[in-house]
């Protein structure tokens, strides 16, 4: 029985429930923070999704026109609040990612609306990089030509896979030829930087299915190639079932190294453990990643990382929509890194990369842990690890075994 | 006080029928501690004891009870340890008492524990009082306990009391009946000093406090006494009784339970079952049936981390202290680093120290698997004590080897004999004899110590629903045909995995064992061969292949959180590894070897 009877509450009135709840002050996370470096990244979430993946463990909601307004009302909201911080205003972004859920379910005039926006309250970098992570089915010719008139200048294309048995068994509403058409479309469009993603390891993949999708995919020549080997996440379908027909190890190895040949063959640098990319098309807003650069979050769910605090928005759209009405920064929760975590982190991080990380971060923290070094010396002399110059960096042999390594580096 | 308004009981039963509940009733009843004040089962206070619904320790406690008659009596209980690991300690805590509550549960009637405690109560010549409790459960079955009592215990199952604990119901009649149906201690007040100690505890303030039944003459502050198994003399500072907290009183006399202190600083030098008497006027002979605790089973203890061997060390002290059973010294692993060797009474004793001390002192140890002392005759004449395995001589300078025997004594209903022989066949004991008690047998079985010591109890109380009670006595020095089986680890030997086994199981042990390993020793960054050894001859061997992935693939759209937390995961679960020259080994390996 609603204690309220019918009255609905007004969204103020949510949106002070909201904070008054058991989370901290929503700022509070931030207070007092100011970025270390004048450039940022920004993520943007666009949680709406026609149909969950099944492998997808990302704060996704399904699509309605009700939803999208209430969450466009807000990101608008948010925008106007993270560029009132007092440093807003001598930073520049240098990249804008938009993932998801499905961002390329925004129409044209509403992704214009958010970047024309987020021109208006923030300085763009030289170069400035805007991604949309996009599925197939939900571009049209119209729809590209207007993104990329509205500033975007890169496109993250969802094909997953080539095999139109296994798409529709992963939750996908593409198949391969739909996947390709979207790829000549994105080209139409003038988009000339265009990345595609795939997942290894897949149920019912074997490697000549696998050779025959990387193969396919490589002949319409990408920009930028990334490849997941499936992972059954808490917070997806299938990390909550399980799933048949899973391959075994040695043929998920044997799929890793297959693309890591045919993507060298075809000239991609295999410049991070999953992303490979043609000179000088490396993702640029990902990079602010691995090397623990900053970036702002905007949308339910997204992850932020200002002066050495990370944080996170809150997931569900209402909630999230609410604190803003009510005026807050919808942040969930925020952690201040001590010094030793941020090591870590500047580690498993840069390891990830083919720059790998300067030989003085590796000692530093090899130093604080003496029983490290003979764990180093095993990878150097395993062929896992190697120095190039002033840097080490993991093989791609040790990009496959990575977690081993970041775990004592922890 | 007049030895006829005292009585001394324990209340015995089997696990979960209720014998800590009536405790807080009687308790509460009669005024000993307010109800809410008591602590859930104010009894077992150790946390350990709690959580595993047994009592290590001897506990005590006198209620002040005004009888229907109308004189007050002062009621001793004496709580007892549940486990055989303990039995010893209990038929000395019985040995204080003059009668027994025997608790059955309603519902579940008769048990195991329930035959074994009344064995033990009734061999130590108690007054025993069936008491059914629980009779608040729908599926109680009143009348069906008191056949079963008469039945099976002999007993008088209509003089069972019928109660429930929980509600209250029928206890005042408990308290009637301890003052009715037990009869009063006897002895001489006036006669030299004889008690027996049945407990003692360390206490940083006091040193050693000495729980005690007098049975002649009386002990006070100032005394000088006498512990008659070593002629320890001490000047007793102070005597008191528990009502449950320590209050001191001016004396104890025959007949009386209560403790003393006398700036004794060891637990080791107040040992369970001891005598105390006067040394101006001492008793003329100690109380039959001392027996110095003497551990059993011996296992390495080696900390996780290298830095924690101090810590270990000053936890292993001050555990010490209070545990007189468990003995250590110093010890050194060629895999493991420094460590200690430990002594236990048996397995369980093992898991509670160990529990206590990675609880207590914030610790992560690797426990090796237990070993018995064995005994070893050198071809140079030389007699060694051997209770660890990599300590022993290589086969051509061993003579002969002998293994510990214990006496043992089984009593389980008629259905489950064939089970019972079977297991015993498999554990290598030997038929000494069996004799029908209606619906019952009392079988006596001779074994190796090493093959009791682990799992058997756990294995005969499963084969017989949880009906057979078990008992033994080490015996004696038997010769044997013994090998030592080492386990190998690309290679090396790691000598905290060795083990002495029977030569005829060798085989099939070290099968069992590098099959075990395999599946608990984690793939690591290049194959790993497990190989179980005799000498050179490899017996078994497996292979833990290396590792082929160990990636996380995305960054989850920049939430480093969520990867950092992942490896922190990862970590967890590897800082109970120790690297054993270049193998990473998890501590469930070395439980392992004492499980397989």
């Amino acid at each position: 029985m609603n204690p309220e009877g019918d009255f609905v509450p007004l969204p103020a009135v949510v949106a002070r429930r909201a904070a008054r709840s058991s989370l901290p002050p929503p700022e509070e996370g931030l207070r007092g923070q100011r970025p270390r470096s004048d450039t940022l990244g920004l993520y943007v979430h666009v949680p709406f999704c026609t149909k969950k993946c099944y492998f997808c463990s990302f704060n996704t909601a399904p699509m309605d026109e009700g939803s999208m307004r209430r969450y466009l009302d807000a990101l608008h909201r948010e925008i106007d609040l993270v560029a009132a911080a007092p440093w807003a205003s001598r930073t520049r972004l240098e990249s804008a990612f938009f993932g998801g859920g499905t961002p390329s379910l925004l129409s044209g005039a509403e992704l214009n609306g958010i970047l024309d926006h987020v021109r208006e309250r923030l300085a763009l970098a030289e170069g400035f990089e805007v991604t949309v992570e996009s599925n197939p089915e939900s571009l049209d010719l119209e729809k590209l030509r207007r993104y990329r008139a509205s500033g975007v200048n890169r496109i993250s294309l969802g094909v997953q896979a080539m095999d139109d048995a296994i798409l529709p068994a992963i939750g996908r509403l593409h198949d391969a030829h739909g996947s390709r058409h979207a790829f000549a479309l994105c080209r139409e469009a003038g988009f000339d930087n265009v990345s595609v993603d795939l997942v290894y390891g897949l149920p019912g993949l074997d490697l000549e299915g696998w050779t025959r999708a990387i193969r396919a995919v490589l002949d319409w020549e990408p920009d930028h190639l990334s490849a997941y080997g499936l992972t059954l996440d808490d917070g997806s379908l299938w990390g909550a079932t399980g799933v048949r027909g899973l391959p075994p190890e040695e043929a998920v190895v044997a799929q890793y190294w297959a693309l890591a040949h045919e993507a060298r063959d075809r000239g991609l640098e295999h410049y991070e453990i999953s992303n490979y990319a043609r000179p000088a098309r490396r993702s640029r807003h990902n990079q602010i990643y691995w090397r623990r650069g900053e970036y702002l979050a905007l949308g339910p769910g997204a992850c932020g990382f200002v002066g050495d605090v990370r944080y996170a928005n809150v997931k569900p759209i209402a909630r999230y929509a609410a604190l803003l009405e009510g005026g807050a920064l919808p942040i969930e929760r925020a952690e201040h890194l001590t010094a030793d975590q941020a090591l870590a982190e500047r580690l498993f991080l840069g390891l990830r990369t083919a720059d790998g990380v300067a030989r003085e971060t590796l000692d530093e923290r090899v130093d604080a842990t003496p029983a490290l070094r003979g764990r180093v010396d095993e990878w150097l002399g395993e062929g896992l690890m190697e120095r190039r110059g002033a840097r080490v960096r993991l093989t791609e042999r040790g990009f496959l075994v990575s977690d081993a390594l970041f775990v004592d580096l922890l | 006080m007049a030895l006829s308004r005292i009585r001394n009981f324990s209340i015995v039963a089997h696990i979960d029928h209720g014998k800590s509940t009536l405790a807080d009733r009687l308790l509460s009843l009669t005024g000993t501690m307010d109800a809410k004040k008591a602590v859930d089962q104010v009894l077992d206070s150790m946390d350990l004891e709690r959580e595993r619904g047994i009592t290590i320790k001897a506990h005590t406690v006198r209620l002040l009870y005004r009888a229907r008659d109308g004189h007050e009596y002062t009621l001793n209980l004496i709580d007892t340890p549940g486990h055989v690991d303990f039995s010893y300690e209990v038929s000395r805590a019985l040995a204080a008492c003059e009668g027994a509550i025997l608790i059955v549960d309603a519902a579940q009637g008769i048990e195991a524990q329930t035959l074994a405690n009344f064995y033990l109560a009734s061999d130590a010549g108690l007054t025993i009082i069936p008491v059914i409790n629980k009779i608040d459960l729908p599926a109680a079955d009143v009348e069906g306990t008191r056949l079963a009592i008469t039945e099976t215990l002999d007993l008088d199952g209509d003089e069972a009391l019928a109660i429930s604990a929980k509600h209250g119901t029928g206890v005042p009649e408990v308290l009637e009946a301890i003052v009715a149906r037990i009869p009063p201690p006897k002895g001489e007040p006036d006669a030299p000093l004889k008690a027996l100690v049945f407990d003692s505890f360390y206490d940083s303030y006091q040193g050693v406090v000495v729980y005690i039944r007098v049975t002649d003459g009386r002990v006070r502050e100032g005394m000088r006494v006498l512990f008659m198994s070593n002629g320890a003399s001490y000047q007793v500072q102070q005597v008191g009784v528990f009502s449950p907290d320590m209050r001191p009183v001016d004396e104890l006399s025959a007949g009386q339970v209560g403790y003393i202190t006398a700036a004794i600083k060891r637990v080791a030098d107040a040992k369970v079952g001891d005598t105390i008497t006067e040394q101006a006027r001492p008793a003329t002979a100690a109380f039959p049936g001392y027996r110095d605790a003497k551990p059993m089973v011996f296992a390495g203890l080696y900390p996780i981390e290298d830095t924690d061997f101090e810590v270990l060390r000053d936890a292993l002290e001050k555990l010490r202290l209070n545990d007189p059973a468990f003995t250590y010294e110093p010890e050194t692993s060629l895999a493991l680093g420094y460590g200690f060797r430990c002594g236990f009474l048996g397995m369980l004793h093992m898991e509670i120290v160990q529990e206590r001390l990675e609880r207590e002192f914030d610790l992560s140890l690797i426990v090796t698997a237990p070993s018995v002392q064995y005994r070893v005759l050198t071809t140079a004449g030389e007699l060694l004590e051997i209770d660890n395995p990599s300590k022993l001589p290589t086969p051509d300078k061993i003579e002969e080897m002998e293994e510990p025997y214990v006496t043992s004594s089984i009593y389980v209903p008629t259905e489950f004999m064939t089970s019972i022989y079977k297991l015993a066949q498999e554990k290598r004991g030997e038929h000494k004899s069996l004799e029908y008690i209606g619906k019952r047998v009392h079988i006596r079985f001779d074994f190796p110590l090493s093959e009791i010591v682990v799992d058997f109890y756990d294995k005969l109380k499963s084969i017989s629903k949880g009906y057979a009670s078990f008992d033994y006595e080490l015996s004696d020095f038997r010769a044997s045909d013994l090998v030592k089986l080492d386990i190998l680890l690309n290679g090396d030997p790691v000598d905290a995995l060795s083990i002495i086994v029977h030569r005829d199981k060798a085989y099939e042990r070290g099968k069992a064992l590098v099959e075990k390993l395999r599946g608990v020793i984690p793939r690591q960054m290049y194959e790993v061969a497990i190989q179980a050894a005799i000498g050179s001859r490899v017996i078994a061997r497996e292979t833990v292949k290396a590792m082929g992935k160990n990636v996380t693939a995305k960054c989850y759209g920049g939430d480093i959180t969520r990867k950092r937390k992942l490896l922190e995961k990862q970590k967890e679960g590897k800082k109970r590894m120790k690297q054993v020259g270049r193998v990473e080994v998890p501590q469930e390996a070395f439980l392992t070897v004492l499980k397989t």
